[in-house]
């Protein structure tokens, strides 16, 4: 379909392969040589924006298996990610154990408390499912804040840096690394996941839970599976950011961020690799435009209210939602697949 | 137990106000099948315009003019959300629905924060000040309107929902869309007539609860509580609404009054979310909930 024309496919694994084209591998490589080579030239305050959007990318990825793949809606993903953030920093600062088993075990951790309370989506689904993991979210923050003795409850915990054996990433750029490559490795994952057994297991659980059980899917485990694997990215998004921040408490995973979550991926396009990718660079790169207009929009329209630079950002995200779900319900992917079509067959679009 | 009588009067009343935001959502859900997770929100700025149109540094409009104008304001502000998001939304899936209201909260928590920015206002008094007493306890005359108002409001909405027109109207489009319109219903209106409603049933909660409590941006949490009480009850039950208030209030209140100190201080806001999950996992269609049987 998206071939150029006179490309074939004679054997399997060409047509599954990611990457088909000699163009697309040396798009490829020109992409991750200008990742790879971007804390070179950018500015630091770029970088640590780059860093959150790789962060939160391998977070919605985990909420796009669940949510878009297998249909499971859960507004609690923000609690998941404090689970597997809290299990990193404690682990690391208060046991010592070293930074990759951490994040390894914090992913671990945040799976299993979200099959926990994925347990519920055996039995309900939609709105019910909705609010059991807000419910979950509320819960899970609840205990952060009053385990005082572990978690350091409402004044947070400072965290240690990132480090590999000897090596402590310390600077903006270093810490790019291993965001960016934990971030590849999570989106390879992804999309493998989503295009084997599993994933279309998945898929048939979203389209009709009933049907697929017909079908010889047992739901018991394909639900739960999905909860771990949208849990356990998270909880790697939670363990990074900890190390990243260097400092949390729980207003870093409030409701409203889970809400965030679920519009970047509704935003980028539900079930596709690309959605989390474009999700989270569109909301985030919003969001520094709003903080950065806001204050100047303010000073030169003195007759705005005194609220304006507060409440602008959850206007703007609000309505931004709301669009999209109106105008555009695929997504930023399906535009982007319209326009390499488009591209494709260009001048003659016929 | 000097403190018990407290514990459940005040637990009761605060569940009806649960109650009374919890029917708003049952009509919407019952009607138009739309799960509106933008309850605190709407009534947070409910709470917020009866404050702008009565405070006497606002409007400063007399109770009488400005009740009604509250209720043409939430009955404006229904209209516009049904007809602007939710109309062209019929007939997407679950999940876009349940989105687009988490979209409508955010707005509305950006308009509330953009017009009224100091986050802590006291509503001028509604009732008479003088607190009545039953033995130990003593309860508020806001408190005593409170539930009233949530009975009252329950045995309307009850018999617009058997006798009238409309209110029949409104339980055959939720059971059959296609058959109504077949019937000749105008299926359109009666989604903004029911959002109407239910945004006038969030109003009437925002004004209670604020002047029980001032306004404070807890009241979204309200919100939050009031689909514990939903699910307590049932989506689609006006008499679980009613009926699973008062129990969460009091578990709320009862159970976190003598926990408190028993275990750490603040379990009682964790309370009605562990209900929620006790309840998904045991009976999830809830009391009163109707229990559909799918079919492929």
């Amino acid at each position: 379909m998206d071939l150029p024309a006179g490309t074939r496919n004679f054997s399997y694994a060409e047509d599954m392969a990611i990457f088909r084209t000699k163009t697309q591998w040396v798009l490829l490589f020109v992409f991750l040589a200008v990742l790879f080579t971007a804390p070179l030239y950018l500015a630091n305050y770029w970088l640590s924006v780059a860093n959150l959007i790789g962060i939160t990318i391998i977070a919605i990825t985990g909420l796009n298996l669940l949510t878009g793949y297998c249909g499971q809606l859960s507004i609690g993903h923000a609690g998941f990610i404090a689970v597997g953030a809290y299990t990193s920093a404690i682990l690391n600062s208060r046991f010592g154990v070293p930074f990759p088993l951490a994040l390894i075990s914090s992913g671990l951790v945040a799976g299993v408390v979200g099959m926990i309370f994925g347990i519920p989506s055996l039995r309900v689904k939609g709105f019910y499912l909705a609010i059991s993991t807000i419910a979950a979210q509320l819960i899970i923050i609840w205990v952060i804040n009053h385990w005082t003795e572990m978690t350091g409850g409402f004044d947070g915990m400072n965290v240690p840096y990132m480090s590999l054996g000897n090596l402590t990433f310390r600077s903006e750029g270093s810490q790019f690394y291993v965001i960016m490559v934990i971030a590849i490795v999570t989106l390879f994952l992804a999309k493998n996941i989503a295009r084997t057994r599993v994933g279309r297991a998945f898929i048939a659980v979203r389209d009709n839970d009933l049907a697929a059980e017909v079908m010889g899917i047992n739901l018991f485990r394909y639900k739960l599976l999905a909860f771990f694997f949208g849990c356990f990215f998270a909880g790697i998004a939670g363990s990074l950011l900890a190390h990243w921040m260097r400092f949390i408490n729980s207003e870093s995973f409030t409701f409203s961020s889970s809400v965030l979550f679920i519009g970047m991926i509704i935003i980028g396009g539900l079930g596709t690799t690309l959605g989390p990718i474009l999700g989270a660079i569109f909301i985030r790169l919003l969001d520094v435009g709003v903080t950065r207009l806001s204050p100047a929009l303010d000073k030169a329209l003195p007759g705005l209210p005194s609220g304006f630079t507060a409440g602008i950002s959850p206007l703007v995200f609000g309505l931004v939602i709301i669009l999209f779900l109106i105008f555009e319900p695929r997504g930023l992917a399906h535009r982007w697949t319209l326009f390499k079509s488009a591209y494709r067959l260009w001048p003659f679009s016929y | 137990m000097p403190e018990f009588l407290q514990f459940v009067v005040t637990g009761i009343t605060v569940g009806m106000v649960y109650s009374l935001i919890a029917l708003g959502f049952v009509l919407v859900w019952k009607s138009c099948g739309v799960a509106n997770l933008a309850l605190g929100q709407l009534t947070l700025i409910s709470a917020w315009f009866t404050y702008a149109m009565l405070d006497p540094s606002e409007a400063n409009l007399p109770i009488w003019l400005g009740l009604p104008l509250v209720v043409l304001f939430a009955i404006a502000m229904g209209w516009t959300i049904e007809r602007i998001v939710l109309r062209p939304l019929i007939a997407q899936p679950i999940l876009s629905l349940i989105t687009v209201t988490l979209g409508i909260s955010f707005f509305l928590e950006g308009v509330v924060t953009i017009v009224w920015p100091k986050s802590l206002a006291r509503l001028p008094r509604l009732f008479p000040q003088q607190p009545i007493s039953i033995g130990t306890a003593s309860i508020s005359y806001e408190s005593l309107w409170t539930v009233v108002i949530a009975l009252a409001l329950f045995g309307l909405l009850s018999l617009y929902f058997k006798y009238h027109r409309m209110g029949i109207a409104m339980r055959a489009t939720a059971d059959d869309q296609l058959a109504v319109q077949a019937c000749g219903v105008p299926v359109t209106r009666i989604f903004s007539g029911s959002w109407m409603l239910a945004c006038v049933l969030a109003a009437f909660g925002g004004v209670l609860v604020a002047s029980i409590g001032g306004i404070t941006p807890g009241l979204t949490q309200t919100g939050f509580k009031a689909f514990s009480v939903v699910i307590l009850g049932g989506l689609d039950s006006f008499l679980g609404a009613i009926v699973a208030g008062p129990i969460i209030g009091l578990a709320e209140n009862v159970g976190g009054g003598y926990l408190a100190p028993l275990t750490w201080p603040g379990v009682r806001e964790l309370i009605p979310f562990v209900i929620i999950i006790i309840v998904m996992f045991v009976k999830p269609y809830g009391l009163f909930g109707e229990h559909r049987i799918e079919r492929i």
